[in-house]
């Protein structure tokens, strides 16, 4: 399977003019009759529009409803295509539908739904303000969904987070022919490494220490290679080992150049072992060894940018990602593998904790996708041949508040604190763009 | 290095070389055929690793030879490998060994068959680049099976030996080959070089991970965590602590057996735990680790000369510990003097003493001991100090033993 086309909307961009309707009308229907429309936008200005539309769905309701197999998903383009002749008009569908995508057209007291338009929609076309547009969905899942999963069921992570999402996309793309290091930390406390006997994985896995997950991968990874066997080797760590106390060893395992991906899954501090400042932490948090009192308010100091210094190494890859952009992630993990065949693979990817930095647990996805709107993450990747640029620059960042106030961990926060936050994220900008205009020269 | 070749000979023609205690080590590490090696320099231990590096550039050893950055990391690449299915083998000592503590802690508790050698460095501070037995004294409750040699030619037949004791799988534990820094990484002796194919005879064959392995083929999660204080409680870690005990009292057997053959196919044999030298119908004795021993002989010799009725016990394998071949060596032994390169900050005494002392409590009867400590920092324990030695146990016969050591370098 492909990946399909949907349409998307953004509600914020409608401002209600219903040209879309007019056009879709006119498309299928050779009216203007806006009624007769296969999207219909309703609701107002004042408390927001909303759309009605097939959402080609991956489990059709519609379709699952039907009495008389009239519809049915196209398994080549997605698209739920209608069928007249097999339709007993009983509006099932309807009622099946929870978005109002398929209705009655009273003109001709049959259903009608979206077809999009053979992959160019006439509605998406016709929108002055881009509030519609076409997009392509489900990629990752149909590539990879039938894939096999290689953890265990049930890892054991906090509620909401989303690291178990990314250790499984992680695991599932890499395959069985890996050698797994997760070193002490959320990822092992999940369960990856398995309890009193068992496992977590059905790929080898080892629990290293803190401080010796590169060179002992190296390890493993340099006799394979010598007896003529290919594995990947595949570490995926958190912050603190990686920046801290594990630093030197990773230093090493990049200068020499070991043919190993290394991952860090980063969630700027401590979690596992309750919530303690690492070097990635950021300025002003709150962790439980930068507390918040009468004399101090959270952490002093900048977080230092790892993945910067990773690029230092002159690896064969580098980048940063983040949960919220999944296919971005996709995109590197599949160039970090490669490159984890010649040498040094870094994949740094921000994550979330909501225990640690105190956000609903619902609120994982919105947080990660604020660090990137406002700039406090930037997704870039690195190599030598291609250099430094970023993969999706935010040319119109959100204030640095917007993704603030989505935590607990910086309520405490002053406005000279909020200002020296707001100045380090236009200062590592320009940073890094500067990185990416000299790899451009 | 220039002269050394490990081409096939024919047993009889054993190569003699006259090299260094660190080349020895390094032309027994090449005989033995690791897969990995891994390497950092500190002193006295640098031209050891570099000796193997050499061999290795010059094809003469087929290794991957990994330059880390760190000791930390010079084990950790090895536990991989090891894991992977590769022998492997590295060499440190003194803040080196304390950098690795971390992996070397965990190295036995996997039961991986890896070879150290340590050139053993007296601890800092004070500082001090010399040689002295304080790195391995420090780090010998953690599970690895050490043995101290005496000659360069017991080095290099040692290190040899060493990793077909790790790999014997009643034991599956880590070894280190003890070397005196100085006196035996850079003394310079004549030795017999075996023949290659005699060595891979002895060595059979390796199968280094067949009990814990990283592989896809036969996939297992190494090392999660066990229960304690919750979950299934503790009952998987102490099966497993109980397992390492078992494997370094079975290493006490292999040894011997180990030495035996080694002894029967290259004619030069080695008392594997304890060595007993002149002690037939000694009264009294004195005891020796590493390369002393060859003065504490000579003093002996001297001694028995004189009419004393006096013994050397030497111990090879200090961990673990051989207390039955020790009790055998003490039967007869009415006084004791111990000598040690190290101190015991806990007991005011040097640790082989303090180890010797829960052997004379198994003999059931009163032995007057004295613990003499010597050759700290690099200082020479000659014959001369060894006679001192020999009058001061000799005179615990008759008086009481003094609870403070004896420092025999202290004006030196």
């Amino acid at each position: 399977m492909g990946a399909y086309n949907t349409i998307a909307f953004d509600a914020a961009k409608c401002d209600g003019c219903g040209d879309c309707m007019t056009a879709c009308a006119e498309t299928k229907v050779g009216a203007g009759d806006s009624a007769r429309s296969r999207i219909q936008i309703g609701g107002d200005a004042a408390n927001g529009f909303e759309l009605a539309l097939c959402r080609q769905c991956g489990d059709p309701k519609c379709v699952s409803v039907c009495p008389a197999g009239a519809l049915g998903k196209d398994a080549a383009s997605g698209v739920i295509a209608w069928d007249a002749s097999k339709c007993v008009d009983c509006l099932l569908c309807t009622v099946g539908c929870a978005y109002a995508g398929i209705a009655l057209d009273e003109a001709t007291g049959r259903v009608a739904k979206c077809d999009m338009c053979e992959g160019n929609p006439a509605c998406v076309t016709a929108c002055p303000h881009d509030a519609l547009k076409l997009v392509t969905t489900s990629r990752i899942y149909n590539e990879v969904g039938n894939w096999e999963d290689l953890f265990a069921p049930g890892l054991a992570g906090c509620q909401g987070c989303n690291t178990e999402l990314l250790m499984r996309h992680t695991l599932r793309r890499v395959g069985p022919d890996t050698v797994l290091a997760t070193p002490p930390g959320c990822v092992p406390g999940m369960g990856s490494v398995g309890f009193n006997g068992t496992t977590g994985t059905k790929v080898p896995v080892f629990h290293p220490l803190l401080t010796n997950t590169a060179p002992m991968l190296a390890g493993v990874k340099r006799h394979y290679k010598r007896i003529g066997r290919e594995i990947t080797a595949l570490a995926i760590a958190g912050d603190g080992g990686a920046s801290d106390v594990g630093f030197q060893s990773l230093s090493g395992a990049a200068e020499r150049n070991e043919q190993i991906l290394f991952m860090v899954v980063d969630n700027e501090g401590y979690m596992n072992t309750g919530m303690q400042r690492s070097s990635c932490t950021p300025y002003g948090a709150w962790t439980s060894t930068t507390p918040v009192g009468e004399a101090t308010h959270g952490k002093t100091q900048d977080a230092k940018n790892l993945p910067l210094i990773m690029v230092n190494h002159r690896c064969e890859y580098v980048a940063t990602a983040s949960t919220a952009y999944m296919e971005d992630f996709y995109d590197k993990l599949d160039k970090a593998i490669a490159a984890s065949k010649r040498g040094f693979a870094y994949l740094h990817v921000y994550s979330p904790c909501t225990t640690g930095w105190r956000f609903p647990t619902d609120q994982n996805m919105e947080v990660a996708r604020k660090a990137v709107e406002t700039n406090f993450v930037m997704l870039w990747e690195y190599s030598r041949a291609g250099g430094l640029h970023f993969t999706r620059p935010v040319d119109d960042p959100l204030p640095v508040t917007e993704y603030l106030k989505a935590m607990g961990r910086f309520r405490h926060l002053s406005d000279d604190q909020i200002s020296h936050i707001q100045s380090k994220v236009v200062e590592n900008l320009g940073f890094v763009k500067q990185l990416a205009h000299v790899a451009k020269a | 290095m220039t002269t050394a070749t490990l081409e096939k000979q024919t047993p009889a023609k054993q190569k003699v070389m006259l090299v260094e205690g660190n080349e020895a080590a390094a032309l027994g590490v090449a005989l033995a055929r690791p897969d990995m090696v891994a390497v950092y320099p500190i002193t006295p231990q640098s031209s050891l690793v570099e000796h193997v590096a050499k061999l290795i550039a010059d094809g003469r050893m087929d290794a991957d030879i990994v330059d880390a950055e760190g000791e930390h990391s010079v084990l950790s690449v090895l536990q991989g490998g090891s894991l992977a299915g590769a022998r492997t083998y590295t060499a440190t000592c003194g803040p080196g060994l304390a950098f690795m503590f971390e992996p070397y802690f965990r190295t036995s508790g996997m039961r991986l068959p890896i070879v150290m050698s340590i050139v053993t460095r007296d601890g800092i501070t004070p500082q001090s680049v010399w040689g002295g037995h304080q790195d391995a004294m420090t780090v010998r409750e953690v599970g690895w099976v050490q043995v101290y040699c005496e000659t360069v030619q017991e080095v290099l037949d040692t290190t040899i030996m060493a990793f077909k004791i790790a790999e014997h799988h009643d034991v599956m534990l880590p070894v280190n080959v003890c070397l005196d820094g100085n006196y035996l990484s850079y003394g310079t002796s004549r030795v017999e070089l075996p023949d290659q194919a005699e060595v891979d005879a002895f060595m059979g064959d390796k199968n280094v991970n067949w009990h814990v392995a990283l592989d896809p083929l036969r996939p297992m999660a190494v090392d999660p965590l066990t229960g304690g204080s919750s979950g299934r409680g503790p009952s998987t870690f102490v099966r497993y602590r109980k397992g390492q005990c078992r494997g370094m009292q079975n290493s006490l057997r292999v040894i011997e057996e180990v030495h035996e053959e080694w002894a029967n196919r290259f004619g030069r044999r080695y008392a594997p735990l304890v060595e007993d030298y002149r002690m037939e119908d000694a009264d009294y004795a004195i005891m020796t680790l590493g390369s002393m021993s060859g003065a504490g002989k000579d003093a002996i010799d001297e001694a028995r000369d004189a009419g004393k009725k006096v013994g050397l016990i030497k111990i090879k394998t200090f961990s673990p510990f051989p207390v039955e071949a020790l009790m055998k060596s003490l039967r007869n032994v009415k006084a004791l003097g111990v000598v040690d390169r190290s101190v015991g900050f806990r007991w005011n005494c040097g640790p082989m003493y303090q180890e010797t002392l829960g052997v004379l409590y198994r003999l059931g009867r009163h032995v007057p001991s004295q613990s003499f400590i010597g050759g700290l920092a690099g200082a020479d324990i000659t014959t001369t100090h060894f006679h001192r030695v020999i009058d001061e146990t000799e005179a615990l016969l008759s008086t009481p033993a003094s609870t403070e050591p004896v420092w025999l370098n202290e004006k030196d």
